[in-house]
């Protein structure tokens, strides 16, 4: 098996995975183009072969040298560096960290920018590593501010006001005193 | 000229309002394009409907403003955090961002204000002399298939710079070209990929793919370091290049010039190609190779003075030939339509006060990031002492902020979020993030010029390769790749 792994195996697995996905839903929309031969399905379906190709290529370097890094390439970034996942605790703060922003874009609909925001920016905070809670609450305070400030008083930005009460409530306050502030000037 | 450029200057300082316009605008660029998870994109949508209430020359100058200043902004922000603020700055994280953690901060920020300045009023002189002969080239000689070609060979420039083996780096390309097939067909109109959402028709907005790519995924490179104990404060370095310094890359300066000039005159390209190309060309030049990627301020003046250099040269195609050359220039079409006016050749005979305003506006832009940004860099290095636990919530909701706001769809926000997680699962592995985003940027226009050449060629692949210019360039990706692929397969592989 050479110098594959379980990793390059899951990784060509993917790749694979994905093309042929895509190769199957391009049967969707295979129809002609009167006035393009190569019609609506040519292009991706080119780019799906190349991703084939260029797969077993990958996979055949990782067959013979493994995960090391080909002679001559520039601009590599060394985000590899990874420590180590032994420990539970950096496991759950790493989904944590996936999760967290997923939940909070999720929320935007029903529950509003307004409201989720100062929650999000706590959160966030302390998944980072912060405990101390004065310090959470004024930068929470600060950035909440800070981002009403310059999108919402300044440019008039149109953001996200949920759609459920008493969160859309909230947003329509928020507005609202924008607006008597936009007034005074 | 003279004369045109002294009206067009005399207009631009004669006019308070329209002076106020000019400082909004290049404080407002450098701003937004450097504060991490925003770009000069995301004010260029918030300030697009407000440009109805100016005239027609400052709302386009405003536009051509941010477009100057916001793309040296941008570079800040990947030299410092490795999050470009554009995918234009994308070439200038491999080197900018190891110069930081060498605690270069200063050198590598001072290098991309000086040559950002220098690419922007090069590029702003050639374009106020040449903008009518170089659009009259340009319409003889370059169509689809030299467009499509120059599409080819900027991807194979790409494929070779930040993954791990050409094929980690053609992946990357390849799941670009392939988001970027999501949405509508550009010669039928037929829905491609829409897994059944209806947003999905208008294919993927690439402001929230690139916000996802670069800003999320850094965030959560950074919050995966922390947890697992591997991470390392970068080091704020205040000492900026010395002149010696910057005299010794007087050649990569003007190689960077002349590719940024190249690929921003020609339609549809801009200078997220030119950066990569610029960057591309200094590695191929180099005679240190190896050190591109671990902090060689070549690296950073080679990309940061081509895609300067493309933002004069993409005014050309606009103002001469009504075509945008990206994101921000389609904006300024918007801009011309929502005035009853259309950019092209006619814009010349009917409104010169128009064009000597914008052309004197991005000379003097470009000239201010020399002043304004060497001020700003001054104080924007001390972001690097600000706790990444205070800083990362703030990217994030910038970065929301960014995505939502273009279309107004949080379809967009969690697209921003899947790209974060998918960068960062592929940053691991070695693959390369400007390659996707490049493949996403490119694929739509690299689809479209395809389509349009072979049409014109009537599908006959000699007469298509019979085109000077486009032989030469599909040649020259041809070369790019072979060699890719020969070091690959023959070339011994060094360890990670």
């Amino acid at each position: 098996m050479g110098k594959l792994t379980k990793s390059h195996m899951i990784e060509t697995a993917v790749w694979l995975l994905i093309a042929v996905i895509f190769f199957g839903f391009t049967f969707e929309f295979n129809q002609p183009i009167e006035i393009y031969i190569f019609g609506a399905t040519g292009w991706p379906r080119v780019v799906i072969g190349l991703m084939l190709i260029v797969t077993f290529g990958n996979f055949y370097h990782h067959l013979k040298y493994g995960s090391t890094t080909q002679a001559g390439r520039v601009g590599i970034a060394d985000d590899d560096e990874v420590g180590s996942y032994d420990n539970l605790a950096a496991v759950i703060k790493v989904l944590a960290v996936l999760g967290t922003p997923f939940l909070f874009a999720l929320s935007l609909k029903p529950v509003g920018f307004y409201f989720a925001t100062p929650f999000f920016i706590a959160l966030i905070i302390v998944i980072f590593g912060e405990r101390r809670w004065k310090w959470i609450l004024c930068i929470t305070a600060l950035i909440y501010g800070l981002l009403l400030g310059l999108f919402m008083v300044v440019l008039n930005a149109p953001l996200p006001q949920g759609n459920t009460s008493p969160f859309y409530d909230y947003s329509a306050l928020i507005l609202r005193l924008n607006n008597d502030l936009q007034q005074l000037w | 000229m003279i004369e045109n450029f002294i009206a067009g200057s005399s207009a631009l300082f004669g006019d308070p309002f329209t002076l106020a316009i000019f400082f909004f605008g290049v404080i407002g660029g450098m701003l937004f394009g450097a504060i991490p998870g925003v770009s000069m994109l995301t004010l260029a949508a918030i300030l697009l409907p407000f440009t109805s209430d100016l005239s027609p020359a400052q709302g386009v100058m405003l536009f051509a403003v941010i477009y100057c200043t916001g793309t040296y902004g941008g570079a800040i922000t990947a030299i410092l955090f490795n999050i470009p603020g554009a995918p234009e700055n994308a070439p200038t994280a491999f080197d900018g961002y190891p110069m930081t953690k060498q605690g270069k901060s200063g050198k590598a920020v001072g290098a991309a204000v000086l040559c950002s300045a220098i690419g922007g009023v090069a590029s702003a002189l050639v374009m106020m002399a040449a903008t009518q002969p170089l659009a009259t080239w340009a319409i003889r000689n370059i169509g689809p298939p030299e467009i499509f070609a120059l599409v080819f060979f900027g991807l194979a420039v790409a494929s070779s710079v930040g993954g791990r083996t050409i094929w980690k780096g053609w992946l990357s390309v390849l799941l670009g070209l392939l988001i970027a097939t999501i949405g509508q067909d550009p010669v039928g109109g037929i829905n491609r990929f829409n897994f059944g959402f209806a947003d999905l028709a208008a294919g993927i907005a690439f402001v929230p793919a690139i916000l996802g790519f670069f800003a999320v995924s850094e965030i959560f490179v950074q919050a995966e370091k922390r947890a697992t104990g591997t991470f390392n404060a970068p080091k704020v370095g205040m000492s900026f290049p010395t002149l010696f310094e910057l005299w010794a890359q007087k050649i990569a300066v003007l190689r960077s010039i002349l590719v940024g000039f190249f690929c921003g005159i020609l339609p549809g390209i801009g200078a997220t190609l030119a950066a990569f190309m610029g960057y591309g060309e200094a590695v191929r030049w180099s005679k240190d190779k190896e050190s591109f990627g671990k902090g060689n301020i070549e690296g950073v003046i080679s990309s940061e003075t081509a895609n300067n250099a493309a933002t004069g040269a993409a005014m050309i195609p606009l103002l001469a030939l009504g075509l945008p050359g990206g994101a921000l220039t389609a904006m300024m079409v918007a801009v011309f339509q929502m005035h009853d006016l259309e950019p092209g050749p006619l814009v010349f005979y009917n409104s010169p006060d128009l064009i000597w305003v914008v052309f004197a506006a991005m000379f003097y832009a470009n000239l201010s990031i020399l002043f304004v940004g060497i001020l700003e860099t001054k104080t924007i290095l001390y972001l690097l002492k600000i706790p990444f636990q205070f800083l990362a919530p703030l990217i994030l909701l910038l970065a929301s902020i960014g995505a939502y706001i273009g279309r107004g769809l949080v379809l967009d926000v969690m697209v921003m979020f899947l790209a974060g997680i998918i960068g960062f699962l592929l940053r691991r592995s070695g693959y390369s993030i400007p390659g996707i985003v490049l493949g996403i940027i490119l694929g739509k226009i690299g689809e479209q010029n395809f389509a349009q050449g072979m049409q014109m060629v009537h599908y006959d692949i000699v007469a298509y390769l019979s085109r000077p210019i486009c032989s030469l360039l599909i040649l020259a990706g041809v070369l790019t790749l072979g060699v890719g692929v020969y070091q690959a397969l023959r070339a011994p592989a060094k360890k990670a």
